[in-house]
């Protein structure tokens, strides 16, 4: 008895038999394992697990895509390591940027002699636009690294933990909110952030009495 | 995973990741990464190769993904990504070595215990298939390809495609079994695994 090939055997584990090749496997046990055979042998490669990409092929591919300019780069604060910077440090920083030295921005330039863009500079394209919002990012991180080392200056070592330097630091940045509202009374973006300001700067002060009520 | 892409919908994770948030590409690369490589170093026989093929499959997926209009799932969609991406290097190659001279011979599977379809055997023996088998076996018995979806990924028509799926299939039970071809046309005793 001739037996069935191979091929027809790999045939079979997909197609149902012809009556001939039925007939041969009911009288032949060495083809009928051999299907079966085959037939675990397709059901477990049906079940091959997926396969973990090695170690650092993340790290290859996030440098090509970075090179081809398929992931956006991250913020300054994060590339400058400033991404814990507490967001009322941020806002304080805006401020400071807003006014552009016409007040407390001139204690910034005194102290670390930072100087501001224009903010008025004109836009023709948008490239020009582009270039002027990546200047201000700049400066307004240049602002936040300022306020930090002003702050720290000034006794806020621990910043963001120690309720009397937070109080301070809020204090001053109610004084400088309230001055840039004298100068543009009408602005709704001065406005609300005052309005933050003094709120976060009361609770700081309660969190500062609260501490001393339990000094002992 | 980053914990805040953890809970995640890919489809919120492919609207940030189009616009080129680096932490949800990531979290899709987290994802779906092991599905990737997988069929590609299937296909590919070879880590190194794998490798190659995965990024190059990668940064395809990510260049598209503003196309990517969510007809299909992700995974089914970067799956196809990822074979076309694997044969065409892999075409390529083919090319560059019919130029350069005749391909080295297979190295030979060593025959394998034949008590047991173990995972390695199974990878083992699905290299040392000829190029053309595996890509046909692998699409089909292990990711699913209908026929007709193998035909048009490698430009084969669909009988092609069976015929190379149960040569393939006779020649992984050939080296799992640890037999040779000519005592599958006889010693029936011997086949079973």
């Amino acid at each position: 008895m001739e037996h069935l090939s191979a091929e027809q055997l790999a045939r079979l584990v997909d197609e149902e038999p012809g009556a001939e090749e039925a007939d041969h496997l009911s009288a032949c046990t060495g083809c009928a394992k051999e299907l079966e055979a085959l037939r675990e042998q397709t059901l477990s490669l049906a079940a091959l697990p997926e396969i973990m990409p090695p170690l650092g092929d993340w790290r290859v591919l996030e440098a090509q895509l970075r090179s081809e300019g398929l992931v956006r780069d991250p913020g300054l604060f994060r590339r400058l390591g400033l991404a814990q910077t507490p967001a009322w440090m941020k806002a304080a920083a805006a401020v400071m940027l807003f006014l552009g030295g016409a007040t407390t921005g001139s204690a910034l330039t005194t102290a670390g002699a930072v100087s501001f863009r224009s903010q008025n500079a004109q836009v023709a394209n948008v490239e020009d636009a582009a270039f002027a919002v990546r200047s201000a990012e700049q400066d307004y991180v240049t602002a936040v690294v300022r306020y930090r080392e002003m702050l720290a200056q000034s006794g806020g070592a621990d910043l963001g933990s120690d309720p009397i330097s937070r109080f301070a630091a809020l204090e001053h940045l109610v004084i400088v909110s309230q001055a840039a509202v004298r100068q543009a009374p009408g602005d709704p973006f001065l406005n609300g952030f005052l309005t933050s300001a003094m709120a976060e700067r009361d609770a700081a002060l309660r969190m500062v009495s609260a501490s001393r009520d339990n000094w002992f | 995973m980053n914990t805040q892409t953890l809970g995640t919908t890919d489809s919120q994770l492919i609207r940030l990741a189009a616009d080129g948030d680096a932490r949800a590409i990531r979290a899709l690369y987290d994802r779906y990464s092991p599905r990737v490589y997988a069929v590609v170093r299937r296909i590919a026989g070879d880590d190194d190769l794998a490798q190659d093929y995965a990024q190059e499959a990668w940064i395809r997926a990510i260049r598209a993904l503003p196309t990517f209009r969510g007809d299909a799932r992700f995974s089914t969609w970067i799956h196809r990504i990822a074979v076309n991406s694997a044969l065409q290097a892999l075409r390529k190659a083919e090319t560059r070595r019919k130029r350069e001279g005749p391909a080295p011979e297979d190295v030979p599977i060593a025959p394998t215990h034949s008590d047991a379809l173990l995972q390695k055997q199974l990878e083992r023996a699905l290299d040392g298939l000829p190029e053309g088998m595996r890509r046909v076996i692998i699409l089909h018995d292990v990711e699913g390809y209908t026929h007709e979806e193998i035909g048009d990924v490698l430009g084969v028509t669909a009988g092609t495609s069976k015929s190379q799926l149960f040569k393939a299939r006779a020649k992984m039970r050939v080296m799992l079994a640890g037999l040779d071809g000519a005592a599958l046309e006889h010693g029936a005793e011997a086949w079973s695994i």
